[in-house]
């Protein structure tokens, strides 16, 4: 429950915000952040979390109707509606950590001068650079230079720098692979630890753990949950939450099977790749893929796993090594390739991409007649939408104008019918929420089960994969070898 | 924060189809509506004002100048339109094959586009037309070999954008021919992007013609050029103004037209549409 | 410092020597496009060297056999092609056949009658393009941004010599302020740096009111103010270069432009510049005049371009690690 406002560093009361037509987006929000303390706000994608930042810097965007009051320690409350007190309040209370750091810096200035542009003297820059394990060459060195977990460290560091009590963080994990996000989280704890209050509206789970303080669940712009971190993680009350934190990949029930090893969808030995002039970016590489068996590709971001994935495709050549469909060797023979092409699919990461923007999906589903003469794509569809949980009328829809759960089930729709026997799928669900992505890979899994093909599974989240998967592959970045391990 | 991109829809091509089928009747038709013949002299009727039987007037040597406009309408306009389409289709094509090559061919045709662009444009039209006689088929070929760059490089970098869409790979997975996949996937982003700079360049191209006849370096007088029309007639602007204000205003209005319809499928000077 | 200097010089060279091979290049495509015309033209080139030479009707076979030998225009063509190129590339631009003047020297006086005009052209645009896109480009929507924007659509719609036409009748004419032609005075430059300027304007004002808007809505810039910084403090320190980036390299690239502008304009006006006596010469046959002008003309484009280059990568550094101007 919100602590009461004496000793509150920021209080939120009564939040409402409504878009043009009236309609609902934030619905009587309160909030309550205690003096040196962290509150994480969580919510999926449309939940309204980041509106809720933006209506606290009088940042919402144009046509937006707010309502509510804002209260700062040592300031007298303020309506939420009134832009300009709250822009008063810019750096001297309240500092931002914005997402998407790229578009935060400015593109043709140097970091270090950037941040000296905010009143930081030369050796508070080098400092709060050094707070966060920055080296000191980050400060001379251009944003365009800087990797995306970087930046977002010196957002943090900037954030410290400037001195403000409160400070905001939105999405700081965004589009940060694993390891990243462990050190984006370890940043925001230190800043909580100089003792500034800290705000963080995040989707991202591991987050919510690493920090401590209180958590708020936000759905459809309402508050379902609020507690002690620790103690709404362990026991949620609500059902939402409890479907939520259940659709984390590490409380799946584990998936134990055995595949039959004598049919193989497709195997390799020895790949090796390397970009030209470069070290490899793994070599060695022996799979195997029985039919029916999910064969899960680890690694850190840049560790080569998509690459792995188009050769296994092959759509892209490696440096050394053989790729066998079905027992023939399509490394050493590429005209074996084109008979057997539609029997070897892949589901990407985006899905909506995979179909042509400007062209109705129905029509694009009825061209596949062109490259499967035989297909009686009328009769096939109706049962294959039913058993994937696709609306039928949604095929009159453009890519654009569905959801990434409903265009990544049309695109594996597509996929089966090309009646494939291995498929590779390059992170098919790191975009989507964790209750859909929940929902669409125990679909993958059962339709593997029940089709009898072979699913490769390229992902960085090693608790999804170890719950879906049979069998498991990890490529290293730091040794630029691959090795192979088979799950206990 | 960002905004739905919107599919293209068939509303913004309506004020290009309509800017298309305006002009490119002008330049058909436009002979067969003239009400006398282009070069029917009257030296009895020699630079008279508006009235009911020559409603623009007549010119120098009693032609009228109504008729002279229309007529002119295919060689300025005309000429225009039929020069950028053909440098559209040229530059498009070898857009397209430079984006579908091998490294040596594809280099091979951005570096000739690059040389090309490295040439000013109206430099290009007006050697040809000097060298070759200001006939049409110099200006025809000076003004596309000036164009053709810019749709070259437009188009490859488009294309070569397409073709590594996501899309491309799963209709290649599905295995669709090649030849589809360009009609079907990359051929549609390639026109979105072509066809509003090609309004643009047919504005453009009308008035580097009209300019080549206003020096003379153009289609030569007798021929019902309007930018010829001009040259001839200025001497005698105190007497004639509406003799000489109705080719500049044809020449006005056909540039306004495609300009307008240029900008509306968003082919302004901020042709960064993918932000 | 240092070291990002020094990471920047490879890439900084390659750029200047590119685009001075390609400024080369364009010479050299010139050329021989110049080449293949004088070939290409109809008739014995003997013949009409020694026309030009000694005058129409005192040529004979022997004279015209005479310079065929004496020019080696009886040698393969390939061999004569090699000695066209190779009398480029010493400087020696030859003689004028209507002046008999070297042609070298008529380019100086001539180019520098453009150069002042295309400066003053340029500048004067920039007077009038640089306030009124900024005006429009920070109220964007607003009236003045339609207003401009209406009068941009419009100039770009009229040809150069329709809007020095317009001067002329408005200004010389009708009051009689200013005289229509010639040179020689601050006056005679007025009018045609005007209808250059005006057509100029056209495509500037767009450029840089989109370089406003789109710097005015940029995410660091609102950053910038959550940081504390006062609206004009971010202005000055952020948005004015990333918005000058743009700009900086149109005005570059329409200074090419205006070449493309003033030979429509000198010749309007009678003013003579380098168009002009482009346009004299294209009239007259004047080879030697007409090859001149065009390399001059390619290679002050293939300059500017560089000049452009170099603005940008200066403004953004982005440019550089790209590997692309």
């Amino acid at each position: 429950m919100p602590a009461s406002t004496a000793e509150a560093a920021l209080t939120i009361r009564n939040l409402w915000i409504r878009d043009r037509e009236g309609g609902v987006l934030v619905r009587n929000v309160s909030l309550s952040l205690p003096r040196g303390g962290v509150l994480t706000l969580i919510g999926e994608t449309g939940s309204g979390k980041s509106l809720i930042a933006q209506a606290l810097f009088g940042m919402l965007p144009e046509g937006l109707k707010v309502e509510g009051t804002i209260h700062l320690a040592g300031q007298p409350p303020i309506p939420a509606g009134d832009a300009r007190q709250l822009a008063a309040l810019w750096r001297s209370t309240l500092a931002l950590v914005p997402q998407e750091p790229a578009r935060a810096f400015d593109p043709t200035m140097t970091v270090g001068r950037q941040m000296a542009l905010a009143g930081m003297g030369e050796g508070e820059v080098a400092s709060s650079l050094r707070t966060f394990d920055l080296p000191e060459a980050v400060g001379r060195a251009y944003p365009f230079a800087l990797s995306g977990g970087m930046a977002q460290r010196v957002l943090v560091a900037w954030a410290l720098g400037l001195g403000s009590p409160v400070v905001v963080a939105d999405e700081p994990t965004k589009g940060l692979d694993a390891d990243r996000v462990t050190q984006a989280v370890s940043a925001l704890a230190a800043l909580a630890r100089a003792g500034r209050s800290l705000l963080v509206i995040t989707h991202d789970r591991r987050v919510a753990e690493d920090l401590p303080g209180t958590l708020a669940i936000l759905r459809d712009g309402e508050i379902v949950e609020q507690g002690e971190s620790t103690a709404v993680l362990a026991a949620p009350v609500s059902d939402y939450a409890r479907t939520w934190l259940d659709a984390d990949p590490r409380h799946w029930p584990r998936c134990l099977r055995c595949c039959d090893m004598s049919s193989l969808a497709l195997s390799a030995h020895g790949l090796a790749f390397a970009w030209p002039g470069q070290a490899p970016l793994f070599r060695a590489v022996d799979l195997h893929l029985p039919r029916g068996g999910v064969l899960a590709v680890a690694g850190p971001s840049g560790s080569g796993k998509s690459t792995l994935g188009d050769i296994l495709l092959g759509i892209r050549r490696p440096s050394a090594g053989s790729v066998e469909w079905s027992g023939v060797d399509i490394v050493a023979d590429p005209s074996a390739i084109r008979p057997r092409r539609q029997r070897y699919q892949k589901l990407h990461q985006d899905p909506a991409s995979t179909f042509v923007p400007h062209l109705p999906l129905a029509r694009q589903f009825l061209a596949l007649r062109e490259v499967r003469p035989g297909l009686a794509i009328e009769r096939e569809m109706p049962p294959l939408l039913e058993r994937l949980k696709v609306r039928p009328s949604l095929l009159g829809r453009r890519p654009g104008e569905i959801s990434g759960g409903e265009a990544q089930r049309l695109a594996l729709a597509r996929i089966l019918l090309l009646d494939p026997v291995a498929i590779v799928a390059d992170e098919p669900t790191s975009r989507l929420d964790p209750v859909v992505q929940r929902e669409t890979m125990s679909l993958l899994r059962s339709i593997v089960d029940q089709r009898g093909l072979g699913l490769v599974l390229i992902g960085h989240d090693r608790a999804m994969l170890r719950a879906i998967a049979d069998d498991r592959l990890e490529l290293g970045i730091a040794e630029r070898a691959a090795s192979s391990s088979r799950l206990a | 924060m960002n905004g739905a991109p919107g599919p293209a829809g068939p509303r913004r091509w309506r004020p290009a189809a309509c800017a298309a089928v305006l002009l490119g009747g002008l330049a058909l038709l436009g002979p067969m509506l003239a009400p006398y013949p282009p070069d029917a002299q009257d030296l009895m009727r020699v630079m008279e004002p508006p009235s009911a039987s020559h409603w623009l007037g007549t010119d120098l040597v009693g032609r009228d100048v109504l008729a002279r406009v229309l007529a002119g309408a295919p060689h300025s306009l005309g000429l225009a339109l039929v020069c950028v389409v053909l440098a559209a289709a040229t530059g498009m094509t070898l857009g397209m094959v430079a984006a579908n090559a091998g490294p040596t061919l594809r280099t091979a045709i951005l570096r000739l586009a690059d040389l090309m662009l490295a040439c000013p444009g109206l430099l290009l039209a007006l050697l040809f037309a000097g060298f070759l006689g200001g006939g049409i088929w110099p200006m025809l070929i000076g003004l596309k070999l000036s164009l053709w760059p810019h749709y070259a490089r437009m188009a490859e970098a488009i294309a070569t954008g397409a073709l590594r869409e996501n899309h491309v790979e799963a209709a290649r997975l599905a295995a669709f021919p090649e030849r589809t996949i360009l009609v079907r996937h990359v051929l549609p982003p390639v026109l979105r992007g072509v066809m509003p700079l090609a309004t643009l360049g047919a504005g453009q191209a009308i008035m580097s013609i009209s300019a080549l006849g206003f020096l003379g370096l153009g289609l030569k007088p007798p021929t019902p050029e309007w930018g010829a029309m001009i040259n001839e007639l200025m001497p005698f602007l105190a007497e004639g103004f509406v003799q000489v204000a109705a080719p500049c205003a044809m020449i006005v209005l056909s540039v306004l037209v495609l300009a307008v319809a240029g900008r509306s499928m968003g082919g302004s000077s901020d042709a960064r549409e993918h932000g | 410092m240092t070291a990002s200097a020094t990471s920047l010089a490879g890439p900084l060279a390659r750029l200047v020597l590119g685009r001075l091979g390609q400024a080369l290049a364009t010479a050299a495509l010139l050329a021989t496009l110049c080449f293949a015309f004088v070939h290409a033209l109809p008739g014995d080139l003997a013949l009409r060297v020694a026309a030009a030479r000694v005058g129409d009707e005192r040529v004979t076979t022997q004279t015209a056999d005479r310079i065929r030998r004496s020019e080696g225009l009886d040698r393969p063509l390939v061999f004569q092609y090699l000695h066209w190129m190779a009398t480029l590339a010493r400087g020696d631009l030859g003689r004028s056949l209507v002046t008999g003047q070297p042609v070298a020297g008529e380019l100086a006086r001539h180019g520098a009658f453009t150069l002042r005009l295309g400066l003053a052209g340029w500048l004067l645009s920039y007077a009038i393009a640089l306030p009124l896109g900024i005006a429009a480009g920070l109220r964007p929507g607003r009236w003045l941004d339609r207003a401009t924007t209406a009068l941009a659509v419009t100039l770009a719609s009229l040809p150069s010599f329709l809007v020095g036409l317009g001067l002329v009748s408005l200004f010389a004419l009708t009051l009689r302020w200013l005289p229509p032609a010639g040179f020689g005075t601050t006056a005679h430059m007025v009018l045609p740096a005007l209808t250059l300027a005006l057509s100029l304007v056209a495509l500037s004002i767009p450029v840089i009111r989109n370089a406003v808007v789109e710097v005015r809505s940029a995410f660091y810039m609102t950053y910038a103010r959550v940081r504390g910084l006062s609206a004009a403090a971010a202005l000055r320190h952020h948005g004015l270069r990333n918005a000058a980036i743009p700009v900086v390299t149109f005005a570059a690239l329409q200074f090419a432009y205006v070449m493309d502008g003033f030979v429509v304009i000198e010749t309007l006006f009678n003013y003579p510049g380098m168009g002009e006596l482009l346009v004299t010469a294209l009239i007259a046959r004047d080879v030697p005049v007409i090859v001149g002008a065009g390399l001059t003309l390619g290679f002050a484009f293939a300059l500017v371009s560089l000049a452009a280059d170099l603005a940008r990568v200066w403004l953004d550094p982005r440019r550089l690690r790209e590997g692309r101007p």
